[in-house]
C-alpha cells in the first residue's frame, strides 16, 4: 500500500524506527526502565528466575514434581507455581521481551527468519543454553538479574559474578572459534 | 582491485565480524571486502570495525533483514 | 559513534557509492514492506496489555516494560554478551563501555530510591538482589560466561533474538529453562555446601550511602578508562 511506501521516506520513521540507535541511547534507556521497574515492583529487572518456573510447570506437563525441592520450596515458589504460567508477572516480562524486539524489527522492515545453519549451531545452542541456565541459578541470576541488576542495586555479588563471567566469556571464546566457528 | 565476497548469512553473533577481520588480512590495499549478513549486531558492530580500522565502508539494505557490508582496504 | 549510513533508493541500489564495484552480485528482489506487520504486532501488544491489565495491574506493567526492554535491545542492538566477549574476541569496547554507563545511570537511580525508603524508615526494595558471595557466584558466573558466548547470546539477547527469527536461539532458550531447571535440582546441595558460607555485601553498609556511590562510580569510571585504552591499544596493532 502506497501509505506504507511513503512512510519509509519520512524522516522520523527512519530516525525513530528504521536506523538503529546509539549503544549509549540504549544505556540511559534500559537505566530509565530498571529505575521504573525498581521503583514499580519493588525489584530491579531479572530475566533467568522466570525461566526455572518455566522448566517446573513444564516438567510438571509431563509429570514431574518440584515440590520437595529446596529450591521451590518457598512460599512465594510455591505461589507462583500454583498460581501458573499466565498469571506470572516475570513470565509477562520475558514474553514482553520477545514481542517488543519482534515488533522493533517488524516496523524497521527488518525481520527474518533465520535457520540453523549447521550441526556445530546446534550443539552450541544446547551446550551453550544448558550452562546459562544452571549457571544463573547457582549465581543467582543472569546477565541482567545478577550482574546488572546486582551491580545496580550495590551488591558486591553483582561484581563478583561479573569478573569470573569475564572470564568464563574469553573461555567461551576460544571454544567457539575453535569448535563452532 | 580484487572484489572478495564473505558469506556469512545465517551465523550467529560475533561470528561475521570474527570472519570478516581474518579475511581483510588477506587482501590488498584497494581490494574490496563484501560481507553478506543478517545480524542485526552485525550491521552495527562490522562498520565500526571497519571505520575504527580506517577503511571506507557502506552498508546496504539487500533484503528485510539482510545487509550487504562493503568494505574497502584502505591500508 | 555508530552511525550506520545506509544509503539506498527506492529499489535497493546504492547512492552516491563512492566505493567501485562490479554490478550487483546478488539479484535483488523486491523488499516487502514489513511496516504493516509492524504497526499490527504493536496493536497486538497494546491490547493483550489491555487484556491483562484487567485480570490484574501487575501483569499488565510487567507486559509493557517488558516490550520496552526488548524494543530497546532490539533497536540500539545492546549486547551484554558482546560487552564481555569482545575485547578478548574482536578488540572493540565500544558495547563494553556502554555497559558501564548503563551500571552508572541505573546505580544512581537505585541508590536513590534506596536511600529514600531508608531515610523514610521503610523497607529497602530490591533488597533480595544483594545475594550471598560464595564459590557458587564464582562459578556461576564463569559458566554462564561460557554458556552465553557459545549461544550466541545471554539471557536478555536470547529472548531478544527470538523476537527477531532466530531459529538457534529458540533452541537455546529451551535448553536455557532445561539447564535452569537442573540448576533448581541441585540448588539444595550448593546452598548447603557452598553458598552458605559465604555472605551477603551490601555496599552501603560497608562505606556508608555517599561512600558506596562514589565508590562504585569510581571502578566503574576505572573500568571505563580500561576499555577505551584497550580499544585503542588494539586498534594500533
Amino acid at each position: 500500500m502506497k501509505v506504507f511506501d511513503n512512510l519509509k521516506k519520512n524522516h522520523y520513521y527512519k530516525i525513530w524506527f528504521k536506523d538503529a540507535w546509539p549503544y549509549l541511547t540504549g544505556a540511559v534507556l534500559l537505566s530509565v526502565f530498571q529505575i521504573i521497574t525498581l521503583a514499580t515492583t519493588g525489584n530491579p529487572w531479572g530475566v533467568s528466575g522466570v525461566l526455572a518456573n518455566w522448566g517446573a510447570w513444564l516438567y510438571q506437563a509431563v509429570g514431574g514434581t518440584v515440590d520437595k525441592w529446596y529450591y521451590f520450596a518457598s512460599e512465594g515458589a510455591q505461589r507462583t507455581l500454583e498460581n501458573g504460567f499466565l498469571k506470572d508477572p516475570g513470565t509477562m516480562r520475558n514474553l514482553g521481551i520477545i514481542l517488543g524486539a519482534l515488533f522493533s524489527a517488524l516496523i524497521a522492515s527488518g525481520f527474518k527468519i533465520k535457520k540453523i545453519k549447521s550441526w556445530k549451531q546446534v550443539v552450541a545452542a544446547i551446550l551453550g543454553g544448558l550452562l546459562m541456565g544452571y549457571g544463573a541459578r547457582i549465581g543467582f541470576g543472569c546477565n541482567i538479574g545478577a550482574l546488572y541488576s546486582g551491580i545496580a542495586s550495590l551488591s558486591l555479588s553483582g561484581w563478583v559474578y561479573g569478573a569470573f563471567l569475564f572470564i568464563g566469556a574469553i573461555i567461551g571464546s576460544k571454544l567457539l572459534v575453535k569448535y563452532f566457528m | 582491485m580484487k572484489e572478495v565476497e564473505l558469506d556469512c548469512l545465517g551465523e550467529a553473533c560475533p561470528v561475521p565480524l570474527v570472519k570478516a577481520q581474518k579475511k581483510i588480512e588477506e587482501l590488498e590495499v584497494g581490494d574490496v571486502l563484501i560481507v553478506q549478513i543478517d545480524h542485526s549486531c552485525a550491521m552495527k558492530n562490522l562498520p565500526e570495525w571497519a571505520r575504527e580500522a580506517g577503511h571506507n565502508v557502506e552498508i546496504e539494505e539487500i533484503d528485510d533483514g539482510e545487509w550487504e557490508v562493503i568494505i574497502e582496504k584502505v591500508k | 559513534m555508530s552511525d550506520t549510513n545506509i544509503s539506498e533508493n527506492q529499489d535497493g541500489a546504492a547512492q552516491n557509492s563512492s566505493i567501485r564495484r562490479s554490478s550487483r552480485t546478488r539479484s535483488r528482489k523486491p523488499k516487502k514492506n514489513q511496516i504493516p506487520y509492524g504497526i499490527a504486532s504493536f496493536a497486538a501488544i497494546v491490547i493483550v496489555g489491555l487484556l491483562l491489565l484487567r485480570v490484574s495491574p501487575t501483569l499488565g506493567l510487567f507486559w509493557y516494560v517488558g516490550n520496552c526492554f526488548g524494543f530497546i535491545l532490539q533497536k540500539t542492538r545492546f549486547c551484554f554478551t558482546a560487552a564481555m566477549r569482545d575485547p578478548y574476541l574482536t578488540g572493540g569496547t565500544s558495547l563494553t563501555k556502554a555497559v558501564l554507563v548503563a551500571f552508572a545511570v541505573t546505580s544512581l537511580g537505585f541508590i536513590a530510591i534506596k536511600y529514600g525508603a531508608f531515610a523514610k524508615g521503610l523497607p529497602i526494595p530490591g533488597q533480595s538482589f544483594v545475594v550471598p558471595i560464595s564459590l557458587a557466584t564464582c562459578a556461576g558466573g564463569f559458566m554462564f560466561g561460557i554458556g552465553m558466548v557459545i549461544a550466541g547470546g545471554c539471557a536478555s539477547g536470547t529472548l531478544m533474538r527470538v523476537g527477531e527469527g532466530f531459529i538457534m536461539q529458540i533452541l537455546a532458550l529451551f535448553f536455557f529453562v532445561v539447564g535452569s531447571l537442573w540448576g533448581a535440582h541441585d540448588f539444595g546441595w550448593w546452598k548447603l555446601n557452598v553458598i552458605m558460607k559465604g555472605k551477603p555485601v551490601f555496599m552501603p553498609d560497608i562505606f556508608g550511602w555517599l561512600g558506596a556511590i562514589m565508590i562504585q562510580l569510581l571502578i566503574i569510571a576505572f573500568l571505563w578508562i580500561a576499555a577505551d585504552k584497550w580499544a585503542r591499544r588494539k586498534q594500533e596493532s
